[in-house]
């Protein structure tokens, strides 16, 4: 018996046109902050954007925000990696991991600031973030090791986190007003 | 809570959420819903990104772990010795206890193995309990045991992609019938087409292949290996895939790509996403080989690629497909 098969509609015509701009310039904020050299800015952003648009016409993606910035990520490590790579022959041995050059002088007020706030943190918060970002464990592993529920494991590290940024505005505030 | 506190805690929450190797579908949607709300929600949310991602985070975060307090710390050894002697053994006994019962409490509850199954045309992704991502095709079955000391997934049937979390003091091995791969910290993708032959190709690192006899044959980034029986066969690397590597296999998307392969190789992967069964009319039709790039995701489509390119003829009944040699080839 013969059967009539549905055709698939891959056009997407029902979905509103992605907001670029919006992305682009979202893009533009966080490599921005991420690195000193200005002039890796618009490279990393249109890079990302034509993988963006490339892939999101190949297959409809969940997410172009999440996607995005990860391929920033990526990007700017990239070029990092390229630049340690150059100057090693007149430099010291960077450890493999050790900052990003450039972000050494840039971050040191940051890195004060950040220090201290995490000496006001509450201990068992301090704990949750530090497993969280520096040993990289699920929110899941963490609840367990420590006997919490998710949810608390959640907020410690979403209230960390924006304790954290209010520091470092205080201290660039403070810092600009100073100058 | 005033609304910009409220942004903030909705935007570190994302970049916790998002901090993952595989992010699900439904929750990836709801965030770029919430990035497209507001300018103010996209600008926290970049910010603390940035931050969470900044090399001054990982530093300040190193040297707080460096510098604990007093209650978590190693006393310094020479100056502490003295005064501390007493009441050292005490401590260390309690200390001892407190990390076998939280190893106790970590380790019990992945000491079982645990099965994964991917119904019919439904490929699913798991996290296991490492940390490492198998994106499962469909009709496939994956048995995984997570033990402090090694990592074994057992492919019972069907398709998997493997992107392992390296660890280089515990072994990761993948078995898929007589053969196993063992995992060097790698993406890697093991296709069991049937009981005695198996496909790997590897994306990322490299992966030891060991079909059951003495030698085994590591494979490296773009290599393809195929065994049959106990048979190692090396494969030339995928040819459209040009100077970069996928990072994923075609299937994760839907797609086969096949030179020469069986007919029955190609059915047994329609297979997992077609509800109706798939039948082979003739038995010898199974070893026609076939090539190209199909879309195995979509059965209709499929069948209409071999209709024509290998003569077939294909007929829908009520809960299956059946596939014969065309009466006009039978007939010339």
């Amino acid at each position: 018996m013969p059967v009539s098969l549905p055709q698939i509609d891959e056009s997407d015509t029902d979905v509103p046109d992605q907001d670029w701009e919006a992305v682009a310039a979202t893009l533009a904020r966080y490599v921005r902050t991420r690195t000193s050299r200005h002039d890796l800015v618009e490279d990393v952003v249109q890079e990302t954007l034509a993988r963006l648009v490339q892939q999101n016409r190949q297959q409809k993606l969940v997410s172009v925000y999440a996607f995005g910035f990860r391929i920033a990520a990526n990007l700017l490590v990239d070029h990092h990696r390229r630049d340690r790579r150059y100057s090693n022959e007149t430099e010291i041995d960077h450890a493999s991991d050790a900052p990003l050059p450039d972000r050494v002088i840039a971050g040191r007020q940051e890195l004060a600031a950040l220090t201290a706030a995490l000496d006001a943190m509450p201990p068992l918060r301090r704990n949750v973030f530090t497993r969280r970002r520096l040993q990289g464990q699920s929110c899941a592993g963490i609840a367990r090791d420590l006997a919490l529920n998710l949810k608390a494991v959640e907020k410690h590290i979403t209230r960390g986190l924006a304790d954290l940024h209010r520091a470092v505005m205080l201290a660039n505030d403070a810092g600009n007003d100073g100058r | 809570m005033t609304r910009e506190t409220q942004i903030a805690e909705d935007a570190a929450l994302w970049v916790n959420r998002l901090d993952q190797p595989a992010i699900d579908t439904s929750a990836s949607r709801a965030f770029d819903t919430w990035m497209a709300a507001d300018v103010a929600h996209r600008d926290k949310f970049t910010d603390l990104q940035a931050l969470w991602h900044s090399d001054a985070l990982t530093e300040a975060l190193r040297q707080a772990a460096a510098t604990p307090g007093v209650s978590d710390a190693p006393m310094g050894l020479i100056g502490a010795t003295r005064h501390t002697r007493s009441r050292r053994p005490v401590v260390w006994v309690a200390a001892t206890a407190c990390a076998v019962l939280a190893a106790l409490f970590v380790l019990l509850p992945s000491l079982s193995s645990i099965t994964y199954r991917a119904g019919i045309g439904n490929g699913r992704s798991v996290v296991l309990a490492d940390g490492s991502h198998v994106a499962l095709s469909g009709n496939t079955e994956l048995r995984v045991r997570v033990l402090p000391w090694r990592r074994t997934a057992t492919l019972v049937r069907g398709e998997a992609f493997f992107d392992v979390a390296h660890e280089r003091w515990r072994s990761f091995h993948v078995h898929s019938g007589e053969t196993t791969v063992a995992v060097l910290g790698t993406a890697f993708n093991v296709d069991r087409q049937n009981a005695t032959r198996t496909a790997v190709e590897v994306y990322r690192g490299a992966v030891a292949l060991d079909a059951g006899q003495s030698d085994h044959l590591v494979l490296r980034k773009g290599d393809r290996a195929r065994v049959v029986n106990d048979r190692i066969t090396t494969q030339a690397p995928d040819p459209t895939a040009g100077a970069i590597v996928a990072a994923r296999p075609d299937w994760t998307a839907g797609w086969f790509e096949a030179t020469d392969v069986p007919l029955s190789v190609l059915i047994a992967k329609v297979q997992r996403h077609s509800a109706r069964t798939i039948l082979l009319r003739d038995a010898a039709l199974g070893a026609l080989p076939v090539s190209g790039r199909f879309r195995v995701s979509d059965p209709a489509r499929v069948f209409d690629a071999i209709r024509d390119a290998y003569a077939l003829d294909i007929r829908y009944d009520r809960g299956a497909v059946l596939i014969a040699p065309s009466r006009d080839r039978q007939g010339t």
